[in-house]
């Protein structure tokens, strides 16, 4: 016990000495450099594999979780008994458990329509989002080059001045390059070669993208022999963390919500909740706010797990700034948590849009 | 949309990717599980109803059994019951006919000793005559005949126990 406090204490001193607050006071020694973070997925290649199609990390990490949940399934349910075992068992407690809910919520019948939906749901979600916090997400990846990265920011520019030229504008090309690069920085890589690993060091080992700009244009070299700077571009990141997986699930649930609505009570009976105008002007737009209340929903889906997991992640890599070793340690449980009641907030309100989706509004006043 | 990374491709890669995960989940998980849990539920409630009907059975059985047991029990009272009535039976015969032998033993003896006490009486009558056939020849002594002198005293005999009896 005593033991294991010594060596809390040794970390977390030599946590707080190594990381950015101890690089203030000229120690920084063990701090991952904040990377640049950016909403939008990083691609990982630096081509196109088909026009207008890169592979972004997310969608690798997506199709991890996927193919990691299918071989789980696969080995549950290979060697089915009625005597449940290991991992059957696992999926039994989980698949009753939200049966168990769905017949709570919408009874029988419509419990094992809505199921499968709602547990895809829950486990592509859960597996994600914990697979996200793995060691070997955001930190393994394609070093981006200096020269990659400021091609592309001349690229924005060069739009951005033929747009002011066609409104007859004239703009500084320069000043416009600079404040696209903003305070970029890039970190520095021992070694050669393209992948690299997101490296220890002090915050003052980053060169900026500005710095670099003007060095290269004196022609001088501030990059240390033996270092490559660049822009690291992880392969992996947390699958939910990208807006189009989200938006995805959402538009999967609420389709499939809509497509049950129709089936269940009739086109026009379902149809009639949006656009009415049977009832009067007062239930018309009644009717309108029920529709745009239903794009409010895929919208709140998306952002919500999204903002979650983002954030997240922001906040994990906070930490590994702030103080290495151990101050991510509390923040990777609360992960846990996290990605565990987004998932089941997520198939939860699937569950009950879809079972409110397909009662008419009739039986429900009434 | 650009900034917070919404397009298109990357929009269609993930839906695809999720109904892909969607419909093979569908196959490899639910299905499976599904078909495992009515059937486990099927066979409970089987076992249920199986475990339901041995219950009324046993119960049935014990019932016959106590029923069966009431009826042996009856039986062995109207045997013991009947034993006892031919046990009392058989002791009155029996003691009817010790009494009845008593009775003929009895009357056999009192009917000897009649007989013997009649031919005592006889024999002594006989003795007495003769005596009494002696004792005249002596006083009257003269021979007389004694066939009927005998005569003479049976018929005295006679008279004189008639006037008695």
């Amino acid at each position: 016990m005593a033991m294991a406090l010594v060596a809390f204490l040794v970390l977390f001193v030599v946590g707080l000495a190594g990381g950015a607050l101890g690089d203030k006071f000229g120690a920084g020694f063990l701090s991952s450099p904040l990377p640049h973070l950016q909403l939008a997925a990083e691609k990982v290649t630096a081509n196109e594999q088909f026009p207008g199609f890169t592979i972004t990390n997310t969608m690798i990490a997506t199709w991890a979780s996927i193919v990691l949940l299918l071989i789980i399934s696969f080995f549950a349910t290979r060697k089915i008994t009625e005597v449940p075992r290991g991992l059957q068992n696992f999926f039994e407690a989980v698949f009753e458990y939200f049966i168990n809910l769905a017949e709570s919520v919408a009874g029988r019948e419509r419990a094992r329509v809505f199921l499968p939906l709602v547990m895809t749901i829950f486990l592509f979600i859960v597996m994600s989002n914990w697979m996200g916090i793995l060691p070997g997400y955001a930190t393994i990846g394609r070093i981006e080059s200096p020269e990659e990265f400021i091609h592309h920011a001349e690229e924005r520019v060069e739009k951005q001045v033929k747009e002011a030229e066609e409104k007859g504008e004239t703009v500084d090309e320069h000043a416009l390059l600079v404040s696209e690069l903003g305070n970029t920085k890039f970190s520095t890589f021992n070694g050669e070669g393209s992948v690299g690993i997101t490296p220890f060091g002090s915050v003052s080992d980053q060169i900026s993208a500005v710095d670099y700009l003007e060095a290269e244009e004196h022609g001088e070299h501030i990059v240390p022999e033996g270092q490559q700077a660049g822009i690291l571009v992880p392969f992996l990141r947390s699958a939910n963390t990208d807006v189009n997986t989200t938006l995805a699930i959402a538009l999967v649930a609420m389709v499939l919500v809509h497509f049950w609505g129709f089936r269940r009570l009739g086109f026009f009976t379902h149809l009639g909740k949006f656009i009415n105008f049977k009832q009067g002007p007062i239930w018309f737009f009644v009717g309108i706010l029920e529709g745009i209340s239903e794009i409010a929903k895929v919208i709140s889906f998306t952002f919500r797990l999204f903002g979650n997991i983002f954030a997240g992640e922001v906040l994990l890599v906070a930490m590994a700034f702030l103080i290495p070793l151990i101050g991510i340690v509390p923040f990777l449980g609360l992960e846990l948590f996290v990605g565990l009641i987004q998932a089941f907030i997520f198939s939860m309100l699937t569950l009950v849009f879809a079972s409110a989706a397909t009662v008419s509004h009739g039986a429900e006043g009434h | 949309m650009d900034a917070l990374g919404i397009n298109l491709p990357g929009l269609i890669t993930q839906l695809v990717s999720f109904i892909i995960l969607f419909v093979l989940l569908w196959m490899v998980l639910y299905k499976p599980i599904t078909k495992m849990l009515d059937q486990r539920s099927a066979k409970i409630k089987e076992s249920l109803d199986m475990a339901e009907n041995m219950k009324e059975e046993s119960a049935k059985s014990k019932e016959d059994m106590q029923k069966q047991i009431d009826a042996a029990r009856t039986e062995g009272q109207q045997m013991i019951e009947q034993a006892r009535v031919m046990a009392e039976r058989f002791r009155e015969e029996e003691m009817a006919k010790a009494r009845t032998d008593i009775q003929t033993e009895r009357e056999r003896a009192e009917s000897t000793i009649k007989r013997e006490r009649d031919a005592a009486i006889e024999d002594l009558r006989r003795e007495f005559a003769d005596l009494a056939v002696t004792a005249a020849e002596r006083v009257v002594e003269k021979s007389l005949d004694k066939t009927a002198h005998k005569n003479l005293i049976d018929k005295v005999l006679e008279e004189s126990t008639k006037g008695r009896g």
